[in-house]
């Protein structure tokens, strides 16, 4: 349950942290203990994702301690 | 929509109604860009492909979840091939953590006890609220934030028992989250010793890992919905100091087991105390009342 709001909140702090450039991968680490379905997030990551710096990035698992939910890290795509 | 509940349809806000004035005020419109803001973080470092082994990171933000985690080799990966891959350890639930934490610290510096109610809808939160302000006719303070995701009547409720009450109406939305309890604060101002009860949306899952700032979370699990709930629910039961066991009048009719029920919420969490009682009929609400008399004394203490 409730994948769809913390995958806004996952795309919202990466556009924000990104600004204008485009997000190729973006990497949360997520606990045992954190009540987030992965399959869910994958979800509802390319429907938030749409006309995002992340339209198109790929999202990644690590695997983490208890209740984490982190997100670790972003890639950025290198201008062309 | 989400693939798994269809919460947060981006069609539906999240409005808050104070019953006292029947205003009704818009906390989030649906847009689906509409999103809970982002997190403050900071970034010392950001690194290139070739390197990636020095993480340090500085964090303003009050949650220590993820900062027990700087094992950043536990999945190999690879960057390429010239991507700027950026370090960002920023919890996806750092906004509300620290709205939440904001809020905890009013209720503190007020002396006013937060109690988070969580349950399966139909458990009884709404129907224990009543009797609870009853009971205690005005000996304290009690206002009350309900969370549905539609409809006031659970406010009303609490109005004709006697207690001031907003309601949050969550749209598609399964759980209450911390900007909303702040917005709830606003409105209803509570005073000093007074208790606050948050009765959220009902739903044993979603509640569980959004902080409120509450001063606990008090779980209810009622006769009639089956002695394994706290096995099949963990996180929820995990998260709750207190749970109550509603409907007792009931029990010998659904064939009600206390002792597995007692035994099951002690296998998920062996330090909860447990209280039974029956909101109807009046039982066990002692126990009840003397552990809220307890607490908010508790409460006072604190400031």
């Amino acid at each position: 349950m409730h994948e769809l709001g913390l995958t806004r909140n996952i795309v919202s702090i990466v556009s924000e942290h990104a600004g204008t450039r485009k997000v190729k991968r973006v990497k949360v680490a997520i606990g045992p203990r954190a009540c987030v379905e992965r399959q869910a997030l994958s979800f509802c990551f390319d429907l938030v994702s749409q006309g995002t710096p992340l339209d198109g990035a790929r999202l990644e698992f690590a695997e983490a301690d208890g209740e984490t939910f982190v997100i670790k890290e972003y890639e950025i795509e290198e201008a062309h | 929509m989400c693939g798994t509940c269809g919460c947060s349809d981006p069609k539906n806000a999240v409005t808050m109604t104070d019953l006292e004035t029947g205003s009704a005020t818009v906390l989030r419109n649906g847009a689906i860009t509409a999103t809970h803001g982002a997190a403050q973080s900071e970034v010392r470092k950001h690194e290139h492909a070739a390197s990636h082994d020095h993480h340090e990171h500085g964090h303003s933000h009050a949650h220590d979840h993820e900062h027990h985690h700087h094992d950043h080799d536990d999945v190999p990966h690879v960057h390429g091939p010239n991507g700027e891959v950026i370090t960002l350890e920023t919890a996806v639930l750092a906004k509300n953590d620290q709205i939440a934490t904001r809020n905890r610290g009013w209720f503190l510096g007020r002396g006013v006890l937060a109690l988070n109610l969580v349950s399966s809808p139909g458990a009884g939160k709404t129907a224990l609220l009543e009797r609870t302000i009853r009971d205690l006719g005005g000996e304290m303070d009690i206002c009350v934030v309900e969370g549905d995701q539609m409809t006031t009547n659970d406010a009303e409720r609490i109005r004709e028992a006697g207690a001031r009450a907003v309601q949050i109406n969550t749209g598609a939305g399964c759980h209450l989250e911390a900007d909303m309890i702040a917005r709830a604060i606003e409105t209803l101002n509570p005073q000093s010793g007074a208790v606050m009860f948050i009765e959220n949306v009902g739903n044993l899952v979603c509640p569980a890992m959004f902080d409120l700032g509450e001063r606990m979370k008090v779980a209810i699990i009622s006769t009639t919905e089956g002695e394994d709930k706290p096995l099949k629910y963990p996180h929820m039961f995990q998260a709750a100091d207190l749970v109550i066991i509603n409907k007792i009048d009931l029990a010998p009719h659904v064939d009600f087991d206390e002792e597995r029920c007692l035994d099951n919420i002690g296998k998920v969490n062996p330090q909860a105390k447990v209280v039974q009682l029956s909101a109807k009929t009046g039982e066990g609400m002692d126990s009840w009342l003397d552990a809220l008399r307890g607490l908010r004394k508790s409460e006072a203490s604190i400031t």
